[in-house]
């Protein structure tokens, strides 16, 4: 028998203590306060020749979205212009269900009730496994347009993140990064018989790892 | 959306109470908007939002400042104690005991312990966002890291080590 395994303190503090998302009122409202300028511009080239408010609005506009200047890709390697896009629409999708009720069309943890609930919304049969047992409860699905593509949205919880699996069938020469990070939140990409998934997260990179790896061994 | 995010979790654990966070998240944005000329660098933008949430929270009180310097500040390790096995419920027993020590911290040594642990804020960024000198995050990180260690003390044990 091995003995316990030292953990430090501030690993420790981070799994109990809860990082709380602003409600929905406070974002909205930030959100308002940077939609009331209407000359928006990216501030760093803009900076001297705004006024002192403009360049306040573009502030909040930047905290709200937690934009530090533009809006930051990070992929392992450089990502097409294409690729840009689809992130960034994957990224607005995810964040527009996180609002009030938008979240699912279908709310229920039983994969005998989303999965047939896509029938005649989207062109192909999602898989949806039930990941409960991994830690990734299911919540349910809606029907996306998402970048072009009618995809199903799968819902799974992480805690108190949200995960967003979006899913399509792929087009040929589909490639790209499998990771990317943008406005704070994680994507991870694969494609598995003839079908593109996408996983779109606020929560820790390796969570999304973990939540891929589940979802690709229940779908064997 | 992380500066707004993490604007509200620090205005949670400063005033422990749902609706005066808001108020206080609020506020400082309002605050942001006015003062934005007094920011010199976008990078510290978050820190600098952080330090008017603060502010909010505690409506304009001040902080005591005490000056024991410390080169750095020993990280603790937690060992479990090893007779019971690392089972769901011990894991959530000790994190519902951490969640009440934190909670029970008084203001200085929580808020401290919060930026460095939770928001992973550097030493320098902690000292502009309270007020106080670096030597004073320095003593109050080590004190609130203590207060834990003794809070859960028979839960785990701790080691010294830098992390």
């Amino acid at each position: 028998m091995t003995g316990p395994t030292p953990r430090p303190l501030g690993e420790v503090m981070r799994e109990a203590l809860p990082t709380y998302e602003a409600p929905e009122s406070l974002r909205a409202w930030a959100r308002a306060q940077a939609a009331s300028e209407e000359q928006w511009q990216p501030r760093a080239r803009a900076r001297p020749s705004l006024s002192r408010f403009a360049y306040a609005a573009g502030l909040v506009a930047a905290l709200a979205l937690g934009w530090s200047g533009e809006r930051i890709y990070r992929t392992r390697t450089d990502s097409s212009d294409a690729q840009k896009f689809l992130i960034t629409a994957l990224v607005d999708t995810h964040v527009r269900s996180l609002m009030a009720d938008h979240l699912t069309d279908v709310p229920s943890s039983d994969h005998h009730t989303v999965k047939p609930w896509f029938a005649g919304k989207v062109p192909f049969a999602p898989n949806v496994p039930e990941l409960q047992a991994q830690g990734f409860p299911l919540i349910g699905g809606r029907a996306e347009f998402v970048a072009g593509h009618t995809a199903a949205a799968l819902v799974y919880a992480r805690g108190l993140h949200k995960i967003n699996l979006f899913i399509w069938p792929s087009s040929t020469g589909e490639s790209g990064a499998p990771r990317a990070a943008y406005d704070g939140y994680s994507l991870v990409h694969w494609s598995d018989r003839g079908l593109t998934y996408w996983a779109v997260t606020d929560a820790a990179a390796s969570e999304l790892d973990a939540f891929e790896r589940a979802f690709r061994e229940s779908s064997q | 959306m992380p500066h707004l995010n993490a604007a509200y979790t620090l205005a949670r654990y400063l005033t422990k109470d749902v609706s005066e966070a808001e108020d206080a998240t609020q506020e400082a944005i309002l605050r942001a908007v006015r003062y934005i000329h007094t920011l010199r660098n976008d990078g510290d933008a978050r820190a600098w939002l952080l330090a008017i949430v603060r502010r909010e929270c505690y409506g304009g009180r001040r902080q005591r400042i005490d000056t024991i310097a410390f080169d750095d500040v020993p990280e603790l390790q937690l060992v479990d104690k090893g007779t019971s096995p690392d089972t769901a419920a011990n894991r959530s027993i000790l994190q519902h005991r951490v969640r009440e020590a934190v909670s029970a911290l008084p203001d200085g040594l929580r808020e401290t312990l919060i930026l460095r642990e939770l928001q992973q804020c550097s030493y320098d960024e902690i000292a502009t966002i309270t007020e106080v000198p670096l030597g004073t995050v320095m003593s109050r990180l080590s004190r609130a890291r203590a207060r834990l260690a003794e809070s859960l003390a028979n839960l785990v044990t701790f080691e010294e080590g830098y992390g």
